[in-house]
């Protein structure tokens, strides 16, 4: 009996057939956004960034935990704030997002884009939970608390004292003068003594950090709102950064490095000092971290500091809810008081070596430098990260324009005018 | 004296041996670089990047497999680029057609339209495409990148194909015709057939645009792993914080996989498209 269907006939309708099936078994064409049984979450966390490993446990978890509840993870890493600013342009934003309070996520409340967590706060009762210091900086200058504060960072000096001590350096530098001494002997050896990122956002911290030797708390905030660099102390501060870099103070060609090659020259002991996040300090390996000390930033005379300087934030990730968040509140709820429970937070701190924007007695035992920069306290002096002063205009004009300070032979006058340059967008 | 001769040549082309060795070697360094970055730690790709890896083991490879969920992703890019190729060729093909058997100004008119399409920047058609697909209600989808790539690469493929299809002579339609073909058997028949080569050009461009499309797969599809592609989950391997390159590389190689294959079937009939008449092939 002659076939009715033809070869080709037959491919095409198999080809079909497989298109069709391909499709439907691959979650359906259509959006999925607004389905009212299920919460989403869009965050940072999920691939290869600290503490993702843990963060999809604690999903899981939660559940496990909440099995009528079911909930989608959205995952982007830098372009995450792009992504959620389309989507909730389009009234399909996820309900809840995972983010650091940065660039432009600082207009988020003003726009509508997020909502004022302050009422949930109180009412869930986890206003207690958080340290108030985490507290004032998530909230704007009309009261409103931008999101649930978690996760926060300390931002010490790293010291290979292996390093040093091969060098001559009998002990971790605490002036600028000791730091050029150090450099100078460290450098004889064939070891570079400070390294840094100077083509991107760790540069940008670090000369941060650097200016404000000779500045207030009050006046740093002045400078970083407005970019006014022209006060005394902000002038005596680029004269410090320019002497120390001109000295030699830097990795060489410090200006076209990056974060990665920064902690890389650290943990692969090419380089003896670093300023780094405790994020970053969590990954030192154990043979280097066995014989590395945390401190802080060394000061000149006259400093406005009386200890050396460290960074500190604790606007890192916190949990900010949407307009469409507010529609499934209750299952948000349920979230973060799971994500806030002490069991939980105490994971991030152990596992993943997380610092935390919420009271916990834990330390990261697993991760001698973080647990070490944790228990710096009165030791080091702490200068403001600039990240909530800056105009959002102004962030990445100033990144590039670290690039620029870190290259040897540029006068702190020149310094000054490209960071004010970066300014005028604004 | 034979032997004389062919020193004499050879010396002559010695300048051109080195060059091209040389770009060889240009081309080989950066896909050496690339692949055995991907067999090794952060520490080894700063501190030695030519050196061999240490280790060829697969753990990269694994680690950005499932941490970004590529399996499913490249499922999603397959999807996409496949089904906006069809589309792509399925109205392309019967435009090029028409286009190249006319000779009306209207024709004319509607060619130079085509060609205008490229002068139509990527970033200021964000914007409108992006209200266009809030406003049908498939943001979020793969269906609406399946009904916009065919758009984008509409210009390009047209224009090539109506080429491809002038250089064909009429006479072989007018035999056709004679034997009693209508006007779409021969298009099916005759203009198909002898545009292959064209046909495969238009394809593996669109090919390597379709797959390596980020901006607007990040836009309109979005982060869900269930639909992006992997142009959206790769870039989820970095982190601000600090970027494992070993296990980033690694889900690049991956990735590229798809494009190495599709390209080496492919490569050979565009170079032949380029260096030959439609009517020869």
């Amino acid at each position: 009996m002659p076939s009715t269907m033809s070869r080709r006939g037959f491919l095409a309708a198999g080809g079909g057939l497989a298109a069709a099936s391909a499709l439907s078994g691959c979650s359906a064409l259509a959006a999925d956004d607004d389905d009212p049984g299920t919460l989403v979450v869009h965050s940072q966390l999920g691939t290869t960034a600290p503490g993702s490993p843990t963060y999809l446990s604690a999903l899981d978890r939660f559940r496990k935990e909440n099995p009528g509840l079911k909930v989608r993870n959205l995952v982007n890493g830098d372009d995450l704030p792009q992504v959620y600013e389309t989507s909730r342009l389009a009234r399909k934003e996820p309900d809840v997002v995972m983010v650091n309070l940065y660039d432009k996520t600082l207009a988020w409340t003003d726009v509508g884009a997020t909502v004022d967590v302050k009422g949930y706060l109180d009412d869930w009762g986890l206003r207690e939970r958080v340290l108030p210091v985490a507290l004032d900086a998530w909230t704007d200058g009309k009261g409103r608390v931008r999101a649930f504060p978690y996760f926060a960072t300390n931002w010490p000096v790293a010291f290979n004292r292996a390093l040093l001590d091969k060098a001559g350096v009998d002990r971790v530098p605490a002036t600028g003068d000791e730091l050029i001494a150090a450099a100078g002997k460290l450098r004889r050896k064939g070891i570079a003594p400070v390294t840094v990122g100077g083509n991107d956002w760790t540069g940008q911290k670090l000369l941060a950090q650097i200016i404000q030797t000779f500045l207030t708390e009050d006046e740093a905030r002045h400078v970083y709102a407005t970019g006014d660099f022209g006060g005394r102390g902000a002038r005596q501060g680029l004269e410090y950064f320019v002497e120390l870099r001109d000295a030699g103070v830097f990795a060489d060609k410090a200006q076209g490095l990056t974060s990665d090659s920064m902690t890389t020259q650290f943990n692969t002991q090419a380089a003896a000092m670093q300023s780094a996040m405790s994020s970053a300090l969590a990954k030192v390996p154990a043979e280097v971290a066995r014989h590395t000390d945390v401190g802080g930033w060394p000061l000149a005379p006259g400093a406005a500091h009386d200890k050396p300087t460290i960074l500190r934030t604790y606007t890192l990730i916190g949990f900010w809810i949407s307009p469409n968040g507010t529609k499934k509140i209750e299952a948000v709820e349920k979230f973060l008081r799971f994500m806030y429970r002490p069991d939980t937070v105490s994971r991030f701190i152990k596992e993943a070596g997380r610092d935390m924007a919420l009271r916990s007695d834990t330390v990261s035992s697993h991760f001698p430098l973080v647990a070490a920069a944790q228990r710096l306290g009165g030791d080091v002096s702490q200068v403001l990260l600039p990240d909530l002063f800056v105009p959002p205009a102004a962030t990445q004009p100033l990144i590039t324009a670290t690039s620029t300070s870190f290259t040897r032979g540029t006068s702190a006058a020149k310094v000054r005018s490209v960071l004010e340059a970066a300014y005028r967008g604004a | 004296m034979k032997s004389a001769k062919h020193s004499r040549l050879g010396r002559s082309w010695l300048p051109a041996h080195i060059l091209v060795w040389l770009y060889a070697v240009l081309l080989v360094v950066p896909l050496y670089y690339f692949v055995a970055s991907a067999f090794k730690t952060n520490e080894e790709i700063f501190a030695s990047p030519f050196a061999l890896p240490s280790s060829f083991g697969l753990g990269n490879f694994s680690t950005a497999f499932h941490s970004a969920d590529l399996g499913l992703a490249v499922v999603n890019s397959a999807l996409v680029t496949v089904f906006s190729l069809v589309l792509t060729l399925a109205l392309a093909i019967p435009a090029a057609f028409a286009l190249a058997r006319s000779t009306g100004r209207l024709a004319s008119l509607v060619e130079s339209v085509f060609s205008l399409g490229f002068l139509i920047p990527t970033f200021a058609a964000l914007f409108p495409t992006f209200l266009l697909a809030a406003a049908t209600g498939l943001f979020h989808t793969r269906t609406f990148m399946i009904l916009f790539l065919p758009a984008t690469a509409m210009p390009l493929s047209v224009v090539i194909l109506v080429q491809f299809m002038r250089t064909i002579p009429r006479e072989m339609e007018e035999a056709a015709r004679m034997d009693g073909a209508s006007t779409f058997a021969v298009l099916r028949h005759v203009y198909t057939p002898m545009c292959l080569p064209g046909i495969a050009t238009v394809l593996l461009l669109n090919f390597l645009t379709f797959w390596n499309e980020y901006l607007y797969s990040l836009v309109i599809i979005g982060p869900d792993p269930a639909q992006r592609t992997v142009q959206v989950a790769l870039p989820t391997l970095k982190s601000i914080t600090g970027t494992d390159y070993g296990v980033l590389t690694a889900g690049t190689v991956l990735t590229l996989v798809p494009v190495w294959i599709v390209y080496t079937v492919l490569q050979k009939r565009m170079q032949q498209a380029l260096v030959s008449g439609a009517v020869k092939m």
